[in-house]
């Protein structure tokens, strides 16, 4: 046999080599799986959410996160606090003018 | 419990009936996934996403084709998108792997030996199903479903929406193309 022949030869024993082949199965136990995957699909998403939020890396997370944002809201405000000579000025200018908003009304209402 | 009846008390949403319609069409559906995407895990789980798919939309079929065509058309579909998925993975993989970061498996895929081929055919079925990568889809699926689920072009003309002839052709194409790729594949390798 020539190696045409041959080649010819090997390339038809390969085009055949699935006469007589049987059906492939799954593995064991598929419609288990596919249950528990089916009912992790309908979970809802208050579920999921809450699954989500319950794991220690993320509620470490959002308490470091809580943290933060109280510490920058008490950062932020006490510096406005201790402005003292200023903020007084300006609480007794507005009762100044509220004081006066109120004479003028009473002036108003007096008129016939 | 024959077939139509199955079929009507899935649609009512009957357990039973769905695990009867799994057993009775587990080997089907995996077999075909495997003969398309040649690894055993993701047939495993194209399989169940086909059930899945056939639980949530079974109210959609009305009975106008056999429900087995039906499947096929499902299996086919799902195998082909997931040949898709991993196509875009294995591109991304090799551009991980120029960082060093890709795993063996997604760059050089390992051989694939169907279970259900005789002993003595294990190499030359491996060889084939390398040379079937190479085929465009439409000339693998109508080979795959001619070959390993044993379908009549009948048949694979209605799986496909295409005609007899058109089937035919398709077949024949992928019997000429793989002859062609085995031919150079032995040649290089055959001393």
């Amino acid at each position: 046999m020539n190696r045409k022949e041959q080649i010819d030869k090997l390339v038809d024993d390969t085009l055949n080599s699935l006469d007589g082949a049987g059906r492939a199965t799954p593995g064991p136990y598929l419609f288990t799986r596919l249950n528990a995957r089916m009912q992790n699909a309908n979970e809802d998403v208050w579920d999921k959410t809450l699954r989500f939020v319950s794991r220690p890396a993320i509620a470490m997370a959002i308490l470091c996160l809580v943290i933060c944002i109280n510490a920058l809201v008490v950062t932020r405000n006490y510096p406005a606090k201790s402005t003292s000579a200023a903020t007084e000025e300006t609480y007794a200018s507005v009762y100044e003018y509220n004081n006066s908003v109120a004479v003028l009304d009473d002036v108003e209402n007096t008129e016939p | 419990m024959n077939q139509p009846e199955l079929i009507v008390q899935l649609q009512r949403g009957d357990g039973q009936a769905f695990k009867k319609l799994v057993d009775e069409w587990q080997d089907m559906v995996y077999n075909t996934a495997l003969g398309i995407v040649q690894h055993a895990d993701d047939a495993d789980d194209i399989t169940q996403d086909v059930f899945i798919q056939v639980y949530q939309s079974v109210s959609s079929f009305k009975g106008e084709s056999k429900f087995s065509t039906w499947l096929y058309r499902i299996v086919v579909t799902k195998s082909l998108d997931h040949l898709k998925k991993k196509k875009r993975k294995k591109r991304f993989g090799f551009v991980q792997s120029l960082f060093g970061a890709a795993s063996e498996e997604e760059i050089h895929p390992e051989e694939f030996n169907h279970p259900g081929v005789l002993m003595e055919n294990k190499e030359r079925a491996a060889e084939l199903f390398k040379a079937l990568q190479l085929l465009p889809d439409n000339q693998r699926i109508a080979f795959t479903l001619h070959r390993l689920e044993a379908q009549k072009h009948q048949d694979i003309a209605t799986i496909m929406n295409l005609s007899v002839t058109a089937v035919e052709s398709l077949i024949a194409r992928a019997k000429g193309n793989l002859r062609k790729i085995l031919q150079d594949y032995y040649e290089k390798n055959i001393i």
